[in-house]
């Protein structure tokens, strides 16, 4: 009751077709602590398919994806949220647009899991899509394993666990651009499989998803599109197999890495020389 | 529900999430039983407050027993509705004037003039300082924030003292709450103003940013009772020791809108400060503006605690002791946690002005003194636990 109130002149989003360009940046530069962190990135996000961010520690990842998620603004270049610079929504309004799950995930109160999950629904309050509401957050945390613990508080559970209801409120807001910063970092193989996943069947259902990985042979399983950064620019953009090749990602990574071709599969493998 | 699914569940994972539509769409609803607690809580509480509030006024010198009491406000109640009836051509006799009035020949003066307000303000301060303190920990996300510990407090007591010695009286009674008002404003936005860096609030620099405000504030007081004449300093003196001696109507009709608007700004601030716990940019990312967040929220507490210091002097630890209790029993969710901590810091408050008063035959003990008595070692447990819990902090 006390979001309708909120809620006011919030414009509902309307869902963009499969292929459409949801989020871009254009030659953006990101400066932080006077050093450049990002020179120069042109990316756009279409929906309809996954694209994975990969590079080094410390190439830019985290700050693209907020320079999407409209957390930065960039010093040079621009970036674009449906159309508009990302800042020019409203938080409300971005809020309805786009999810993100932030590479480190904090809660400074013991909320159970039930409430964290329900948070990602507070988009919506006071909307016609509040009545979702039930049906998301038991889908959300079904899809991301979470339900087992829904009683739990949140600061009693284990890091992947904790990782997987932050998942899960990512999941329960709908929005149509996911935003992932590295997602499978803290999760075991079996979970780590799962939320790509879910990656890839909210991709198929007309959803666009952004996704930090560090595990290239995860990327290059589920991604349709690669953008590998490598200190702040664009080293390479394209499909798993145009992208990955032993040269780029010996010199990116400057470490010796082998590609393999795949016995069953077109993916590649990939494989640091040891 | 949960509990079975939860158990079936960790028993057989399932392969994968289509195995759970089976599952009725409510899986991930809350457990009822902490919405039943909660409800339970805010009864117990306002059911204390009724209680405490009817001893509290029938205690003192002049000894009324509780039936009285209650007997004396319901004709009270009853009286009143009838003639606001009247006035719109209603006329009608409400059953409402039952119970014993007061035996003794000046039991309903003593009510009405002396206990009832002092209990009602009591309640108010109690309210708003609990609320207050909770708003605090929810915008700081610490739930080690207190007004008195951030400094709001002694930056009031620079706006009372400061009216003391100049014996301002601009706006009559209104004196002395609009600047302590003002001067806990100031001090809690620059609190807020240093101890932030890169969007963040570190508990040490919240802490010793508390610390260096009250100093500062500490030291204006100390001036200005230095240069106070003797009647304006013993005001002074003895409103920094909190004390709700002497309170009237009036200051209760001065404090009442202040605290009013002051919870019901709170309660409308819950969600958002529920979303907060997420983080900044977590809680942005779902819709709230943090920045607009934080400075209502934190002109709502100057507001609270102005207006409760104001009349009632500093009264320490209620903000950082009730909500941390309601916490225990309800979990943290504002909504709860809002409502519920008004209603126990005003069963606390009205409890220890009880105790202030009761206490010590024909003394009348300073309940600054009280709170921070019990608040001091509670504090430190508080602290104890929860380094020992998440192994301190940054
Ligand atoms: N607030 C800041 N001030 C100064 N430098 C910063 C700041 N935030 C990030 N950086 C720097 O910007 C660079 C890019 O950071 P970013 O977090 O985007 O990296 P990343 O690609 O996500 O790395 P990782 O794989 O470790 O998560 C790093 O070199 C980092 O040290
Ligand atoms: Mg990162």
């Amino acid at each position: 009751m006390i979001g309708r109130s909120v809620s006011r002149r919030r414009r509902i989003p309307v869902r963009l077709d499969p292929g459409e360009v949801i989020a871009a940046a254009h030659g953006a530069g990101v400066v932080l602590g006077g050093a450049r962190v990002l020179d120069d990135v042109t990316v756009d996000v279409r929906t309809g398919e996954v694209l994975a961010l990969v590079g080094p520690n410390g190439a830019g990842k985290s700050t693209l994806l907020s320079v999407l998620a409209g957390d930065l603004a960039p010093v040079s270049g621009y970036a674009e949220l449906i159309g508009r610079p990302p800042r020019r929504w409203s938080a409300a309004e971005a809020a309805m647009r786009r999810a993100v799950l932030l590479q480190q995930v904090s809660l400074s109160f013991p909320f159970t899991v039930a409430e964290v999950v329900r948070m990602g629904r507070s988009p919506w309050a006071g909307t016609e899509r509040e009545d979702e509401d039930e049906q998301a957050v038991a889908e959300a945390m079904a899809t991301a394993d979470v339900a087992a613990f829904a009683e739990r508080r949140f600061n009693t559970l284990s890091g992947g666990e904790r990782a997987r209801v932050a998942l899960a409120r990512v999941l329960a807001q709908r929005a149509q651009l996911v935003l992932l910063d590295e997602p499978t970092a803290a999760l075991d193989l079996h979970h780590q499989e799962m939320v790509l996943g879910v990656a890839r069947r909210r991709a198929a259902a007309g959803d666009a998803v952004v996704v930090v990985l560090h595990d290239l042979n995860v990327a290059a399983g589920y991604a349709d599109r690669i953008v590998v950064l490598s200190d702040g620019s664009v080293a390479a953009v394209g499909s798993p197999q145009q992208v990955f090749t032993s040269g780029l990602l010996s010199e990116v990574y400057m470490h010796e890495v082998e590609v393999l071709d795949h016995p069953r599969a077109s993916t590649p493998i990939i494989l640091p020389r040891r | 529900m949960s509990t079975d699914v939860s158990r079936t569940d960790s028993q057989t994972p399932p392969a994968d999430a289509e195995v759970r539509r089976d599952r009725p769409p409510h899986g991930g609803r809350r457990a009822p039983s902490r919405r039943v607690r909660a409800a339970v809580l805010i009864g117990g509480l306002a059911a204390a407050l009724a209680m405490v509030a009817v001893v509290s006024a029938g205690s003192g010198q002049l000894a009324i027993p509780p039936g009285e009491v209650a007997g004396s406000v319901l004709h009270r109640v009853d009286g009143g509705l009838e003639s606001l009836l009247a006035r719109f051509g209603v006329v009608a006799d409400l059953p409402l004037d039952v119970g014993p009035l007061p035996s003794h020949a000046q039991g309903e003066n003593t009510l009405w003039l002396v206990r009832f307000p002092r209990v009602v303000l009591a309640m108010l301060v109690g309210a708003a300082l609990a609320t207050a303190g909770a708003l605090m920990q929810g915008i700081f996300g610490n739930p080690l924030a207190e007004p008195a510990l951030v400094g709001v407090s002694p930056g009031a007591a620079v706006g009372a003292s400061l009216v003391f010695v100049t014996g301002a009286s601009f706006l009559d009674e209104w004196t002395v709450p609009v600047a302590a008002f003002s001067t806990g404003l100031c001090a809690t936005l620059l609190v807020y103003l240093l101890s932030r860096s890169g969007g963040r609030t570190e508990v040490v620099t919240l802490i010793l940013t508390g610390v260096a405000v009250t100093a500062v504030a500490s030291a204006l007081v100390a001036f200005n009772t230095f240069v106070a004449n003797p009647e304006a300093r013993e005001q002074i003196v003895f409103w920094q020791l909190g004390s709700l001696n002497g309170a009237r109507w009036p200051a209760v009709t001065a404090v009442l809108p202040f605290v009013v608007v002051g919870l019901v700004a709170a309660v409308l601030l819950a969600r958002s400060l529920d979303l907060l716990a997420l983080g900044d940019r977590a809680a942005r990312h779902l819709g709230v503006n943090v920045e607009r967040l934080r400075i209502v929220a934190i002109v709502v507490v100057a507001m609270l605690v102005g207006s409760g210091v104001a009349f009632a002097g500093v009264i320490g630890f209620v903000g950082l002791v009730v909500p941390h209790l309601i916490r225990m029993v309800a979990g943290p969710g504002h909504r709860v946690l809002l409502p519920a901590s008004a209603l126990g810091g005003a069963v606390l408050l009205v409890g220890a002005d009880l105790v202030a008063r009761t206490a010590i035959a024909y003394a009348d003990l300073p309940l600054g003194m009280l709170t921070a008595l019990v608040g001091g070692p509670f504090f430190f447990w508080l602290l104890r636990r929860t380094r020992s819990r998440a192994g301190g902090w940054a």
